[in-house]
């Protein structure tokens, strides 16, 4: 029996939007990174560095970690679309099919690249922060997260393995 | 692979059809015919079962095990 669910429609519509979102968050931070170097001093008084303070390795600082948001959103796009086409898969009704054991692997990939990428941020701003100056950033070492990267890689292998066993039983007569 | 399907030999000493014997042991023909080229990756117990019913014949009537020519070269 085929279960008629929205979830489907929701999850693949979300997941476009996401894709788009992810591309303008490109395009922001990359307008905001341009910017500190075009209007430094603008940039300063906007981000109200304290007087005495020295601004130069906080510039530094917040100019890395958006240098490295960049990074993240290629990664974000390699994540979406698989999952956008794992979704398709599963409209279509096939998706224990080898790609989907590929593209798990890939995302488990890309979410231990992001995961080592909030770390790398989260330390930077951990650096350039001071009583003065204080910085708090939704980045650093996350259980959670490393949680997550363990079960994709698991998920990854279960999966293949299950379309190992699918391809043999559908070759049993 | 190394094991070969004699169904299609069985069919002929039997005077059956292939649709006859799909229709007999309850499997779609295209199954039987997976089977019958030599496709098929594994068969169920209960699957050799009934066509040996139906054939009257064993298990080793209907399979047959042929070393392919690479094995057999790197054997000797």
């Amino acid at each position: 029996m085929k279960h008629q669910s929205a979830t489907l429609p929701i999850a693949w519509i979300s997941l476009r939007i996401l894709v788009i979102l992810n591309w303008l968050y490109g395009a922001a931070v990359l307008g905001l990174l341009a910017f500190t170097f075009v209007n430094e001093s603008w940039f300063r008084r906007a981000i109200d560095v304290p007087a005495g303070t020295e601004a130069q390795p906080i510039m530094i600082g917040l100019r890395a970690i958006a240098a490295l948001g960049l990074i993240a959103v290629p990664i974000n796009h390699l994540i979406l679309k698989r999952l956008l086409r794992m979704v398709e898969t599963v409209s279509r009704g096939d998706p224990f099919v080898a790609a989907n054991a590929y593209r798990l692997q890939a995302i488990a990939w890309a979410l231990l690249a992001l995961q080592l990428l909030s770390m790398v941020i989260g330390g930077i701003g951990k650096a350039i922060a001071s009583k003065e100056f204080p910085l708090h950033l939704d980045a650093g070492f996350s259980t959670s997260g490393w949680l997550a990267v363990i079960l994709m890689f698991v998920l990854a292998r279960v999966f293949a393995e299950g379309t190992l066993m699918r391809e043999d039983l559908e070759g049993t007569i | 692979m190394a094991i070969a399907v004699k169904l299609d030999d069985l069919l002929h000493e039997r005077r059956m059809t292939l649709t006859e014997l799909a229709e007999r042991i309850d499997i779609t023909l295209a199954n039987l015919s997976i089977l019958k080229t030599g496709k098929a990756r594994a068969i169920r117990f209960s699957t050799l079962e009934a066509i040996c019913a139906v054939l009257d014949c064993q298990p080793g009537d209907l399979l047959r095990f042929e070393p392919e020519w690479d094995a057999g070269e790197e054997a000797a």
